[in-house]
């Protein structure tokens, strides 16, 4: 059997085991349940077209007549419910059966903040049956005054940081980066620990007596990223159907072309920082290690994630063209430029060869890396120990050590034996908390748009949360870790 | 055949295979013994490419070994290790096909194996749910899955019980009489003496012995007699050209030279002390492997 062959073995098993878990089902339908959700939640935020309004004391005896056809204009249906006396209007606002109360024809009682819209409106039918009262005393023919109050609609549109493009666009973006931003990152460093834990459980030297290094290596990179791709289309999918069956928004960003570039951009984004993870996870030496070994390269991705937010307030911007075209950031960046139109077609083509390109010198360099390390015994290296080759690597050797070191080695195996035992379940109980913790950045996302009635404060706010979070267990995991490795 | 050809390899200083030459024959077990560091491990792992040789080489059949020769090798390494949480079927037949064999096939032989080893209900079980030694079971089906023309394996008594010692060591005997070669090291030498046909023995990172074993014992000058009696003890030294190697009052074990009349040595004993019983026998292998690792 050739390597691709065995590469092709390894990926399925990754798929089968992986998909197995609970959790990653989970992530998968929160993913998508929670994008779709930010989407349409502006269709459903914004009210309903109807409005009740409560009217209550002495009025032109036309303003119920102006109130309705003043609202019609405005695209909103009135409805007007008169009320014999003050306090029994009043009740009805508070008790929201009205969302607005006229009374005497000059005051307006709202419960909590006026409706802008619906205040301009009413406001200007008060006038306009007013002026037609006084009109018609001062003995104005009601034909002369139709032509005088005529009234000019006047339409409003929101403009959006791109020409084409609305704040519900940017909303779209911000979330097409985030999506991306945790896709590599969720599954980059499933590699990272994937390659640790078959490191340190000794399975690898089962597996490289069957299969070269790189066929392992390569295998399951691609099975983890075969399951991203899912889950980010499964995403995908869900956010297209999301604006398609909601009529009420209108958000061009979200569109086919769109998404085929966001999953083309994941696949070259998690390459890149997967190829990088999986060759750094093979330095270290359990499980433990995996944030120590990794945190250059996860503070890269972080930074590349945050600066990609340039692309939402200015997509053609200097600063946004550049991050489109670094591979570091460009998976991020470039996706956000596709959606809000400010990429020309050659753009992402040209971006998406110079990441490939990157890549594929990664892989020659990682797969040195992983090959010379993988197979080393005792504690976690650096890189410069493997570049320097033959001393390093040579410790891989058990049988070469003298006795002394090697008893020494063994005790100190049965050590941090207890220790890895511990801190296994140590990891667990971290999947279940980001776990958790991401749904409560979810949560306070969601609720934050709601409250504040703004998506994108929402959606920064549940992100922030999200990675903050996430920094903190990642940090927490390597407080816990260095105790053991010292020993 | 497995071919160990000046095997040479360095770890910066330390030189842990020194141009180390030795076979290993089909339908034979051979045991590979070494003080802890002589470089068994390391020579083992060369078989498997997961060293590479400064100078020398191993040869299957006569050949350098290639990727296709290793689809046909088991190995289980010293350092135990499989997926704990992977379902043990599962990964025992992922890891058949990874020597590229059908699905169907592995499937069957690996029913054959947990069914032999008494693992069949915990098929679907994961692994980290079995015991250490069943665990130890399911690692050395995870050598067996291709069917193997070569088996190598590194310490696998260490962390067995006596019966399942006695059971692993009937299984090695009956893979190398279907045809297998078999290389396997160990510190049990009473082991080795009685289950194998060929010995190694490596000491920092030279072979020092390798052969049949019954050849390498019988090629030693010295034989040991050893008697056990009742009464007192009479003047051994006046039997016939002897040294005492150790003596207490009803026991005694002497050298004497390759060529003696064992049965005048016999009589002679019988003369002078009430006999209980009598052997006579080339040095066993703790002898030849203590002598051989001390010159």
């Amino acid at each position: 059997m050739n390597g691709a062959g065995q590469a092709w073995l390894v990926a399925r098993r990754e798929m089968r085991e992986r998909s197995r878990s609970r959790a990653f089902q989970a992530s998968v339908v929160l993913m998508a349940v929670a994008v779709a959700a930010v989407l349409i939640l502006p269709a459903l935020l914004k009210p309903g077209s109807t409005r009740n309004i409560g009217v209550t004391g002495p009025a032109p005896a036309a303003l119920a007549a102006t109130i309705a056809q003043q609202a019609h204009a405005a695209g909103i249906t009135a409805r007007i419910r008169p009320y014999a006396g003050l306090a029994a209007g009043e009740q009805a606002v508070r008790q929201g059966q009205v969302n607005v109360l006229v009374t005497d024809a000059r005051r307006l009682e709202w419960k909590g903040q006026p409706d802008e819209q619906l205040k301009a409106v009413v406001t200007g039918a008060i006038q306009l049956a007013t002026v037609r009262e006084r009109a018609a005393a001062a003995g104005i023919s009601t034909g002369a005054l139709a032509a005088l109050l005529t009234p000019v609609p006047v339409t409003s549109v929101q403009l959006g940081s791109a020409p084409g493009r609305s704040p519900g666009d940017e909303t779209a973006v911000l979330v097409m980066t985030v999506v991306l931003f945790f896709g590599i990152s969720v599954f980059g460093q499933m590699v990272l620990t994937g390659v640790l834990e078959e490191k340190a459980s000794r399975v690898v030297e089962v597996l490289l007596a069957r299969i070269p290094p790189r066929a392992l290596l390569a295998g399951k990179i691609a099975g983890i990223g075969l399951l991203g791709l899912a889950q980010i289309g499964v995403t995908a999918l869900a956010a297209l159907v999301a604006v398609a069956t909601v009529h009420s928004i209108d958000v061009p960003a979200i569109r086919g072309s769109v998404l085929v570039w966001v999953l083309v951009w994941f696949v070259l984004g998690y390459a890149l920082y997967a190829t990088v993870y999986g060759a750094l996870g093979s330095l270290g030496s359990r499980v433990e290690d995996a944030q120590s070994v990794a945190a250059p390269v996860t503070v890269v991705l972080m930074v590349a994630y945050f600066a990609s937010f340039v692309t939402i307030g200015n997509p053609a911007g200097a600063a946004a063209r550049a991050l489109s075209y670094i591979p570091l950031s460009a998976p991020m960046a470039m996706p956000g430029r596709i959606a809000m139109g400010a990429a020309a077609w050659w753009e992402p083509v040209v971006s998406a060869m110079i990441t490939l390109a990157t890549i594929a010198g990664l892989v020659q360099l990682a797969g040195r890396v992983y090959t010379r390390a993988i197979l080393h015994a005792g504690p976690a290296l650096s890189l410069r120990d493997v570049w320097r080759d033959r001393t390093a690597s040579g410790r891989a050797g058990g049988g070469a050590s003298s006795p002394d070191t090697e008893a020494a080695r063994r005790q100190a195996e049965v050590a941090a034996g207890e220790e890895t035992t511990m801190t296994r379940a140590d990891l667990t109980r971290h999947r279940w908390l980001m776990t958790v913790l991401t749904g409560a950045g979810v949560l306070l996302g969601v609720a934050v748009a709601v409250f504040a009635n703004d998506v994108i404060i929402g959606v920064a706010a549940g992100a922030g949360f999200i990675a903050i979070a996430n920094r903190m267990v990642g940090l927490r995991a390597r407080h816990t870790g260095p105790p053991a490795a010292h020993r | 055949m497995l071919d160990f050809d000046a095997a040479t390899k360095r770890f910066g200083p330390v030189t842990a295979l020194d141009r180390c030459t030795f076979s290993a024959r089909p339908g034979r077990l051979t045991g590979f013994l070494g003080p802890n560091g002589a470089g068994k491990t390391t020579a083992m792992r060369a078989v498997f490419g997961l060293v590479e040789l400064d100078g020398g080489a191993v040869r299957w059949h006569g050949a350098p070994v290639r990727a296709a020769d290793r689809a046909r090798f088991g190995y289980m390494p010293e350092e135990r290790g499989l997926y704990p949480r992977m379902r043990v079927r599962d990964q025992l037949v992922y890891l058949g096909q990874l020597c590229g064999r059908r699905p169907g096939d592995v499937n069957r032989c690996v029913g054959t194996w947990l069914e032999r080893l008494g693992l069949a209900d915990r098929a679907a079980d994961r692994l980290d749910a079995l015991s250490h030694g069943n665990q130890q079971r399911v690692q050395l089906i995870a050598a067996l899955v291709n069917e193997p023309d070569l088996l190598v394996l590194d310490e696998p008594f260490s962390g067995l019980d006596p019966i399942a010692m006695t059971a692993m060591g009937e299984l090695l005997s009956d893979l190398t009489a279907a045809g297998a070669t078999v290389l396997f090291s160990s510190h049990q030498l009473d082991l080795v003496q009685d289950l194998c046909q060929d010995v190694v023995i490596i000491e920092h990172g030279r072979i020092v012995l390798a052969g049949e074993l019954a050849e390498l014992r019988a090629k030693v000058p010295d034989r040991f007699v050893d008697i056990r009696y009742r009464g007192p003890a009479p003047d051994w030294s006046r039997l016939t050209p002897a040294t005492v190697v150790e003596a207490d009052d009803s026991q005694v074990r002497l050298r004497v030279g390759r060529d003696t009349d064992v049965a005048a040595v016999l009589a002679a004993v019988r003369d002078r002390a009430d006999l209980v019983s009598f052997t006579y026998q080339p040095p066993t292998l703790s002898e030849l492997f203590r002598e051989a690792v001390a010159a």
